[in-house]
């Protein structure tokens, strides 16, 4: 059991400072060693969620969904509403998304999601978070210079379009609906699905079109 | 705490390193440290003292090491304040205890098993409490203009700022106590707050930030 010392902990992080090797596969590698010699921890679990999160979870997940609601106003509907359930009915709910919120792109409206206090990500439908998500420029800039971070990815967003922010404070999480591109009537799920970037479904992509 | 991991605003981070590489995991280290968090965390740990543990390494560790390197610091640190490790067991590189300390080893887990835990993860965090929400959708609420020592999700950027109640999310679990040990419901709301009100430079811009704050950061207007 934690004993939830903050001032231990702070301690235990000046120690391991110093005393941890630098190099960040020693570190792991030390970590992954002691957990198995102590039998907390087996590798072959360890290897199948590496497996998990390279295979079978990822952005792919999140593309199908947008897709289905492109082309399913009711399955929209209900993604809107109460978007655990609905991701639920693909088999996609999992890890941090039971409180999944799903933001809608207009002509009038994009949105953007950031966790500028840590990390989080909806995992179970867009699998491992991009770098720079995760990085302080990301996370520094996004809630404050939301149009030059977007202008870097390569989207300008015109003076009359809104732009929302979503700091994922608490332990809902964002998904964006990017729009469905013009001139796609005549696609099927399967092919809409190809065109939603997983930076469509965090905010820094914005205009999806065929490649 | 006002720490290093606080980063909402602050200035001097550079551009984005935009790329588009879609690969999970750059390093092979990355993915053992991804399954390690997965699969080894000391009973009785909250997601929110795992937080608060992160946000108290070195700020030169925090921003200077790779992000799954201080995921890796953070088990270390979760591990040993737990008892389930300690400094001279890392240093010797093998336990120093003896193998029956902790029973019996897990067994592996298959892909598929793996899987279904993480379907079984949508862990909610929001349960029935006794009291009635204290602010309504549309009411405007004014942020605490300070946090404290502990772990907090109210940012600096947002303090002492007013907002409008943009969504009541039901109550969930306080974080602030939970980082403690202490899980308690609280009411969460989602906070719309124009940018203009958060950064001197948005004056007459009509873009919003949205946060997910509890009750007892709020007070009305």
């Amino acid at each position: 059991m934690p004993d939830f010392d903050a001032k231990k902990v702070a301690e235990i992080h000046q120690h391991l400072h110093s005393h941890l090797p630098s190099e960040p596969a020693l570190r792991v590698k030390a970590l992954e060693t002691l957990l198995v010699d102590k039998g907390l921890v087996n590798p072959q679990t360890i290897d199948a969620w590496i497996e998990a999160y390279t295979e079978e979870i990822g952005p792919k997940r999140g593309a199908r969904v947008v897709a289905k609601a492109w082309t399913d106003p009711e399955f929209k509907q209900r993604l809107l509403d109460d978007a655990p359930a609905a991701i639920d009915e693909l088999g996609y709910l999992g890890k941090a998304t039971a409180h999944l919120k799903v933001v809608e792109n207009t002509d009038e409206v994009h949105n953007l999601v950031v966790c500028t206090l840590c990390s989080c990500y909806p995992f179970s439908i867009l699998g491992i978070a991009p770098a720079w998500y995760k990085a302080a420029a990301y996370r520094s800039r996004a809630v404050r210079d939301p149009r030059g971070v977007l202008a870097e990815f390569g989207v300008d967003i015109d003076d009359g379009v809104e732009v929302r922010v979503w700091d994922s404070t608490a332990e809902l999480r964002y998904l964006v609906m990017p729009q469905r591109p013009a001139g796609s009537e005549d696609m099927s799920e399967d092919e809409l699905a190809e065109l939603v970037t997983r930076n469509s479904m965090i905010g820094t992509d914005r205009d999806l079109g065929r490649e | 705490m006002d720490g290093i991991h606080d980063l909402g605003g602050k200035q001097g981070y550079g551009p984005i390193e935009v790329d588009d590489d879609d690969r999970p995991f750059h390093e092979e280290w990355e993915g053992r440290e991804w399954g390690i968090a997965q699969c080894a965390r000391t009973p009785g740990i909250t997601i929110d003292w795992w937080r608060h543990c992160r946000e108290l390494i070195m700020p030169v560790d925090y921003l200077g090491r790779p992000y799954f390197d201080s995921w890796a610091q953070t088990d270390f640190s979760t591990y040993i304040e737990a008892g389930w490790m300690t400094l001279e067991e890392i240093a010797a590189g093998k336990s120093l205890v003896a193998d029956t300390e902790y029973g019996e080893p897990p067994s592996a887990m298959t892909l598929q098993q793996v899987l279904q835990e993480d379907h079984e993860h949508a862990i909610r965090f929001d349960g029935e409490i006794e009291t009635t929400p204290v602010f309504n959708v549309g009411q405007q609420v004014v942020t605490a203009r300070h946090g404290h020592a502990g772990h907090t999700r109210l940012p600096q950027y947002a303090r002492g700022r007013s907002g409008t109640i943009q969504a009541y999310n039901g109550a969930h679990i306080f974080p602030d106590l939970s980082a403690a040990g202490t899980e308690v419901h609280q009411h969460c709301y989602n906070v719309m707050f124009a940018a203009a009100e958060l950064w001197p430079e948005a004056s007459g811009s009509k873009d919003k930030v949205y946060l997910d704050l509890w009750e007892s950061y709020l007070s009305g207007d």
